[in-house]
C-alpha cells in the first residue's frame, strides 16, 4: 500500500462514457501495464432522520481491495476504519441515521499494474446511471506523500494531462504524514460528492425520483 | 457490491449471537477458581492470560419515543497498550428465555476499528455515558470463553493507573460466553455442563438484567 | 385361676399364629439357602434375617402383652410317656416328632440350662466369690475407665466428622449473589459507575429513575458484608440441632 491520487477524467461532449473508458484503458495498456482484475469502490450515505437537530451525515465506503474493512467518513472528514461488520452497527442506528434513498454511488472497473504503480479505471454510477470516470493512480513503494508526489504527478500527467498538477486536498494537508487507505477513501468521497452536486437536477429528472 | 457482512448474514455464518452465563467469586477464593479453570480449559500448561481493558460506554439518545437510546461499548487494552485493540461492541437486549434454555442470549456485534473511534462517535452525536476498567484473566475451552475479572471505577483524575482506581466490589466477575451464528442453541448445553463443573465454587447463572434494574 | 386359664386359652391362637409366622419365615429362608444359594445376594439375605427378627419381636411383644398371663407361672409336665408311635402328635408337629418318649422329653420340655452349662456357671460363681472385694472394685474401676475413654474417643471423632460435613456445606460462601448482581448491574447498565463521570446528577436521574440520587457508590460495595453476616446467623440453628 502506498500513496494514491484519484483524478476525475473528463468525458468530452459527444462521446459516451464507454468510449472514453476504452480509450483510457488502451492508453494505459500502451504504457505496458497488465490487467490484474476488477475493482469496486462504493459509497452509501446515511443522514440524521430528525429535522430540527443539526444535520449530520455518515458516509460508508467499501473498497474491493480491502474486503474485510468498512470506511465511515463524517462531514468533518473524520474517517473511522472498521471491520465490515460496522454495516451491522449502522442498522442498529436506523432510528437516528437513515440511508438516503438513491444515494448509492460506486466506481467500478479495471485494475492494472505497471511496475511500482497501480491504475484503476472506474466508471462512476449513481443509482445505476453513468456519471463520469475516476482514475486512481497508486505509487506502492512509498507511504509519505511528500516524498513521492513529484513521481506520482509525472506519471499522472502522462495520462490525464494538466489535471495532474492539482494536488488532492487530502494529500495537501498531510504531505509529511503516513498515507493510509482512509485518505484514499476521503478522495473518493470528495469526487462522489462533486458528482452528486453537479448532477442532482438531471438525475432527479432522468430517474424520475 | 455485496459486502462481506451481508454475505455473512445471509449464509448465517457471521457470529452475532452471544450465549452468556454470569457469576462472581469473592477475591479471597479467586486463586482456587483460577486453578480450577486452568485445569478445565485449553492450554493448561500455560499461565492464565491476563488482560487489562478500559471500556467507555457511549450513548446516542433521541427526542422521540421510537428512538431508544443506543449504546456502543468502546474497549481497548490498557496493558499492554495497544493501538490496534480498539473495538466497538454492540449488545442487544438479553433474552432470558424459558427453563429449557440454559443461558442468556443476546445480539452481539464486535467490530474492530481504528483508534479515532472516540472522536468519531462524539462527532456522530454519541455522548460518553460511563466508563470503567476491567482487569483479570482470560481462558478458553473450544469456543467457550471464560473471563475472571475485577471491575474498577475510573479515578476522578481520569487516569488509567490501576493504583488510583477504586474496585467496584470485593468480588471478581466471572463470565462464560460464546459468540456464535444464530440458531446454534446446542452450545448452551455445553456451557451448562461446563458451569456445573465449577460448582459449588461459583454459580454461573443467567442473570436477568432487567430484574436488576428494578431492584 | 379360672380367669387366667381362660385368658390363656383365648390368647393361645394368637401365639400359635405368631410362632407359625416365624416358622414359615425360617422355612422359606432355608428353602432359599438350599435352592438359590448360587444366585442369592447379600441384601436379600439381610432381608430374610430382618423378616425373622421382626417376627420374633412381635412374638415377644405378644408374650409381654397384658392379655397373656405370665407363662412362667404355669407348669408343664409329661403325663404319659409312650414308646409307641403317636399319630396325633405326628400330625401336630408336621412329621417332625413321632412319639413322646424318654428320649425327647428332656430336650423339648427343658426349662433349666443344660447340665454342663449349669456346671460352668457354678464354677464361675465360685471363682467370683473367691476374688477379694478390693481387687474386684479395682478391676471394675479399670473397666469403667477404659469404657469411658473409648466413649470419649468415639465422641471426638463424631464431632470432627460433623464439623467436616458442616464445612462442606458452608463452602458455597466462595461467591455472593449480591456481589454478582452489583457487578452485572455495573457493567450492563453502568450502575454505580456513572456518578463519577461528567454527567450531571439531573441527567443521571433521567436515565436511571430507579436509582436514588443520594445513593453513594460506597454503599453498593458494602452490601455483601451484611449479607455474609445474615447467612452466618441463619446457619446457627442448624449447628445446634
Amino acid at each position: 500500500m502506498g500513496v494514491v491520487s484519484v483524478y476525475m477524467f473528463p468525458v468530452p461532449e459527444g462521446k459516451s462514457g464507454q468510449q472514453v473508458v476504452e480509450s483510457l484503458q488502451k492508453s494505459i495498456e500502451l504504457l505496458g501495464a497488465t490487467k490484474t482484475g476488477n475493482f469496486c469502490v462504493d459509497c452509501e450515505t446515511f443522514q440524521t432522520s430528525i429535522q430540527n437537530t443539526q444535520q449530520r451525515q455518515v458516509n460508508i465506503l467499501h473498497s474491493s481491495d480491502h474486503p474485510a474493512s468498512c470506511f465511515a467518513i463524517l462531514d468533518a472528514g473524520t474517517c473511522l476504519v472498521a471491520d465490515s461488520l460496522f454495516d451491522g452497527l449502522m442498522q442498529k442506528l436506523k432510528h437516528y441515521y437513515q440511508q438516503r434513498k438513491g444515494s448509492k454511488i460506486e466506481s467500478k472497473g479495471q485494475r492494472y499494474e505497471f511496475g511500482d504503480f497501480v491504475f484503476k479505471v472506474g466508471s462512476v454510477s449513481l443509482a445505476s446511471s453513468f456519471k463520469g470516470i475516476l482514475l486512481e493512480i497508486e505509487y506502492c513503494p512509498c507511504i509519505i506523500a511528500g516524498d513521492c508526489w513529484g513521481l506520482l504527478k509525472e506519471m499522472a500527467s502522462s495520462i490525464v494531462g494538466n489535471v495532474a498538477e492539482q494536488q488532492p486536498n487530502v494529500i495537501k494537508n498531510k504531505l509529511e504524514h503516513v498515507y493510509t487507505t482512509a485518505d484514499t477513501m476521503c478522495q473518493y468521497l470528495e469526487h462522489f460528492n462533486n458528482y452528486k452536486k453537479q448532477t442532482i437536477p438531471p438525475t432527479a429528472v432522468s430517474t424520475g425520483r | 457490491m455485496e459486502n462481506t457482512f451481508s454475505v455473512g448474514l445471509k449464509h448465517n455464518i457471521a457470529p452475532h449471537q452471544e450465549f452468556l452465563l454470569q457469576g462472581s467469586i469473592l477475591d479471597s477464593h479467586k486463586e482456587v477458581l483460577l486453578h480450577r479453570l486452568r485445569g478445565l480449559c485449553d492450554n493448561a500448561e500455560k499461565a492464565p492470560e491476563p488482560f487489562y481493558d478500559h471500556e467507555m460506554v457511549f450513548m446516542l439518545r433521541g427526542a422521540t419515543a421510537q428512538q431508544n437510546p443506543v449504546l456502543f461499548r468502546v474497549r481497548r487494552s490498557v496493558e499492554p497498550r495497544d493501538d490496534t485493540s480498539w473495538h466497538i461492541r454492540y449488545l442487544g437486549t438479553s433474552e432470558v428465555g424459558d427453563k429449557s434454555r440454559h443461558t442468556l442470549v443476546r445480539a452481539c456485534f464486535d467490530v474492530a476499528c481504528s483508534n479515532n473511534v472516540v472522536q468519531f462517535l462524539n462527532e456522530m452525536g454519541f455522548k460518553l455515558d460511563h466508563e470503567y476498567c476491567v482487569k483479570g484473566y482470560f481462558f478458553h475451552k473450544g469456543r467457550m470463553k471464560v473471563t475472571v475479572s475485577k471491575i474498577f471505577r475510573m479515578a476522578p483524575s481520569g487516569g488509567s493507573d490501576i493504583n488510583t482506581q477504586e474496585a467496584m466490589s470485593h468480588s471478581h466477575l466471572v463470565e462464560l460466553s460464546v459468540v456464535a451464528p444464530a440458531g446454534q442453541e446446542q452450545i448452551a448445553d455445553d456451557m451448562k455442563n461446563f458451569a456445573e463443573q465449577l460448582k459449588p465454587l461459583i454459580q454461573l447463572e443467567k442473570v436477568d438484567q432487567k430484574r436488576l434494574s428494578v431492584q | 385361676m379360672q380367669k387366667e386359664e381362660k385368658l390363656l386359652e383365648t390368647s393361645l391362637p394368637d401365639i400359635i399364629a405368631k410362632v407359625a409366622e416365624i416358622k414359615n419365615a425360617i422355612a422359606s429362608f432355608l428353602f432359599k439357602l438350599e435352592n438359590e444359594y448360587a444366585t442369592l445376594n447379600w441384601p436379600s439375605m439381610l432381608d430374610n434375617f430382618a423378616l425373622i427378627s421382626s417376627n420374633m419381636n412381635s412374638l415377644s411383644k405378644v408374650l409381654k402383652g397384658e392379655r397373656i398371663p405370665p407363662l412362667r407361672n404355669f407348669t408343664l409336665f409329661p403325663v404319659l410317656l409312650s414308646p409307641e408311635r403317636d399319630q396325633e402328635l405326628e400330625k401336630l408337629t408336621e412329621g417332625r416328632l413321632f412319639m413322646c418318649n424318654h428320649e425327647v422329653v428332656p430336650d423339648y420340655l427343658r426349662t433349666k440350662p443344660e447340665t454342663d452349662v449349669e456346671e460352668k456357671i457354678n464354677q464361675l460363681n465360685t471363682k467370683a466369690g473367691t476374688i477379694p472385694s478390693d481387687n474386684a472394685q479395682k478391676q471394675l474401676n479399670n473397666l469403667n475407665k477404659i469404657t469411658s475413654n473409648i466413649l470419649d474417643i468415639i465422641n471426638s471423632y463424631k464431632e470432627e466428622w460433623d464439623n467436616e460435613s458442616k464445612q462442606k456445606t458452608q463452602q458455597p460462601q466462595t461467591s455472593s449473589q449480591a456481589e454478582t448482581n452489583t457487578l452485572i448491574a455495573a457493567i450492563s447498565m453502568g450502575k454505580g459507575l456513572r456518578l463519577q463521570s461528567q454527567i450531571s446528577q439531573q441527567q443521571m436521574q433521567q436515565q436511571m429513575p430507579n436509582m436514588q440520587p443520594g445513593q453513594k457508590p460506597m454503599s453498593v460495595g458494602k452490601v455483601p458484608s451484611t449479607v455474609k453476616t445474615t447467612i452466618r446467623a441463619g446457619s446457627h440453628p442448624y449447628q445446634r440441632s
